[in-house]
């Protein structure tokens, strides 16, 4: 939900309660006040035809008694509230009374005045169409200022957003604009700082792979020119070639190893980023020879469906993913077995004829998951890391000896 | 034929230096930018080994300078992995070859030794030993004059053992020669073994003596007896 939007809301809400609290104020102000006009009112009838009576021993021509009862006497005047049923609505309405006594040659008479009164539903109604009006322009009050506040004040929170959503790590730190709300400078310092970190350990790993990976090439390079010159100056000696055999087969390792996670890391960094639409189906279809050879050896059976797919990716890294994927499955095959691939716009499978596995096939894409020949593995996690670049999903999976390796592109 | 080696690291430096001397080749070496811009002013040579990350300057700029110069002497770019732009760059500029560190002596020396036929610098592109011939422009093979058909691995194979006769060349140099990165290297064993097991049925077929001596379990070596 948007910030603004979020605002509107919550000042909203908290203006439900006000207007309940504020009706039912409004509600018995009204009452109170409409009680002490009423009774005023009735009063000053009352002592007026006191008066009149005193002066001249009888009513006023004009006066508003409603009843007069013989016999009986109030010492002091009594107010009281009655419903009276209103014939022509079939309503029973509230009005006042007051009684007072008089003596009017020597009997005693009891006077009532009545006065109608507003009912409480009207008085709510009132009240509430009162507070109504009043929201209503505290709203239209709030939303203009709201909008007001978020336009100005949020605008370098907007800005440093608009900044950071463009940023790339491969680009240098953007420059913040300053503000006049120290909130949003130590926020932009702060963000300022971490970018500056981040940059900078990038670019410490960076030149450390490119570094350790240079010194170890070189020194490897020497191990292997000098191993291979002995090896031939000992061609003949058995002892000696068990241990050559033994820095030959290491440093081979290694190389491999150190290309491997050279290429890891830098898949990782996003140095892979020349990104063009190109056809998956065609290099598939170009890998597949590479192993030609590996298959008619083992009488491998390859059956393929491959449609057009056209996707948005560094030709380095889908050339490198596809060889991986083919390259396991052409590997990690048997005698006899076969290879079915599948390729759709949506996305990739290999299937294929391997060993019983038990563990979890998840392990493969880890670094370094050794299998049963030894094998450094680090193909299917190259393969995993360049998914995640892309946000491709890939699923391995194993039923008895079928593998199955699913990536889906789901990024477009 | 004689051969300028650029490389920044002494010990590296020497190490090819006195291999490519067994191979009897005229060598000269230079450890940093300003020499071997010097030396290839100075002399001409036939091919020249440049590693491209040199102190003084790039190797690149050497190449550009060679090629401006003199378009005869055959170039071959040395460089680390992480360099897959200098590749690009270095073959476009009209670098010959590209070889990546780390390396084994045999894999360079077969580099070498084709591009030699590429230029047809001795003035023949036939490779003999014993029975056996390879003709290298129609990648053909033939043992006692009489053609055999070898698959495209099988073929070079035969040829990397033809560049390096009587050296013991490993496994794994069989398999970064054949494949490169396509193949892990304890899948590939598996499948060097089958390919000279064919390769030896083929020649041997002609009733010539098995021309390729296994070592111990840590690769073959070329050996064929001279009459």
């Amino acid at each position: 939900m948007r910030l603004i939007k979020r605002t509107y809301l919550t000042t909203f809400t908290l203006l439900i309660p006000v207007l309940l609290i504020g009706s039912i104020f409004s509600f018995y102000m009204i009452k109170y006040i409409v009680y002490e006009e009423t009774d005023e009112h009735l009063t000053y009838e009352m002592e007026r035809l006191v008066e009149f009576h005193s002066n001249y021993g009888d009513l006023p021509e004009y006066h508003k008694v409603t009843e007069i009862i013989e016999g009986l006497r109030f010492d002091e005047p009594v107010f009281k509230d009655t419903l009276i049923l209103e014939l022509r609505d079939n309503e029973m309405i509230p009005h006042r009374e007051l009684y007072f006594s008089i003596n009017h040659e020597g009997k005693d008479f009891t006077i009532v005045l009545r006065q109608l009164l507003p009912g409480n539903d009207d008085i709510f109604e009132g009240a509430l169409l009162m507070m109504l009006g009043l929201l209503l322009l505290i709203t239209l009050f709030l939303f203009i200022m709201v909008n007001l506040i978020s336009r100005k004040l949020w605008n370098p929170f907007y800005k440093t957003l608009g900044i950071l959503s463009k940023y790339k790590i491969t680009e240098p730190v953007p420059v913040f604009s300053k503000s006049k709300i120290d909130e949003f400078n130590s926020l932009n310092s702060t963000i300022d700082e971490l970018l500056k970190k981040i940059t900078y350990d990038f670019k410490r790993t960076k030149e450390f792979n490119e570094n350790a990976s240079h010194e170890l090439q070189t020194h490897l390079a020497i191990i292997r020119l000098n191993t291979e010159k002995l090896l031939n100056n000992f061609q003949d000696d058995g002892n000696s070639l068990v241990h050559l055999q033994t820095i030959i087969n290491a440093a081979a390792k290694l190389s491999v190893a150190q290309k491997s996670l050279l290429l890891l890391s830098k898949i990782g960094n996003l140095e892979y980023n020349k990104n063009t639409n190109l056809s998956l189906s065609e290099i598939v279809n170009n890998s597949l020879p590479l192993f030609q050879e590996a298959i008619e050896i083992r009488s491998i059976k390859v059956k393929k469906a491959i449609e057009n797919c056209n996707l948005n990716i560094d030709a380095g890294l889908a050339e490198i993913m596809v060889n991986n994927l083919l390259k396991n499955a052409v590997m990690h095959n048997t005698q006899d077995g076969y290879i079915f691939i599948i390729l759709s716009q949506k996305h990739l499978m290999i299937e294929n004829s391997g060993i019983v596995f038990q563990d979890n096939p998840k392990a493969l894409f880890e670094r370094f998951a050794t299998g049963k020949t030894g094998n450094l593995g680090l193909g299917l996690a190259v393969v995993k890391q360049i998914c995640d670049v892309y946000n491709y999903k890939i699923s391995y999976t194993v039923d008895g000896n079928v593998h199955k390796i699913q990536v889906f592109f789901t990024n477009r | 034929m004689k051969v300028l080696i650029v490389e920044d690291n002494l010990t590296l430096l020497d190490s090819i230096s006195s291999s490519l001397i067994g191979e009897k080749f005229l060598c000269e070496t230079s450890a940093d930018f300003d020499t071997a811009h010097e030396k290839i002013f100075l002399y001409e040579y036939d091919i020249v080994i440049v590693d491209i990350n040199l102190p003084g300057g790039s190797g690149l700029e050497i190449i550009r300078e060679l090629k401006k110069n003199n378009s005869k002497t055959g170039v071959i770019v040395v460089s680390a992995r992480d360099s897959l732009d200098n590749k690009v760059e270095g073959l476009e500029l009209g670098a010959d070859d590209y070889i990546t560190k780390p390396f084994e002596m045999v894999e360079l020396i077969a580099r070498i030794k084709a591009l030699m036929r590429r230029r047809n610098f001795a003035g023949n592109s036939n490779i003999s030993y014993g029975d056996i011939t390879i003709i290298t422009d129609s990648r053909e093979v033939f043992v006692k004059n009489e053609k055999i058909e070898l698959t495209k691995s099988e073929y070079n194979i035969l040829l990397f053992f033809f560049s390096n006769p009587q050296r013991v060349i490993t496994k794994e140099s069989i398999a970064e020669h054949i494949w490169g990165d396509n193949m892990d290297l304890a899948d590939s064993f598996d499948f060097i073994y089958s390919h000279i097991k064919n390769l030896r049925k083929k020649i041997t077929a002609h009733h010539t003596p098995d021309p390729i001596k296994a070592v111990y379990g840590i690769g073959y070596k070329l050996d064929i007896p001279l009459k």
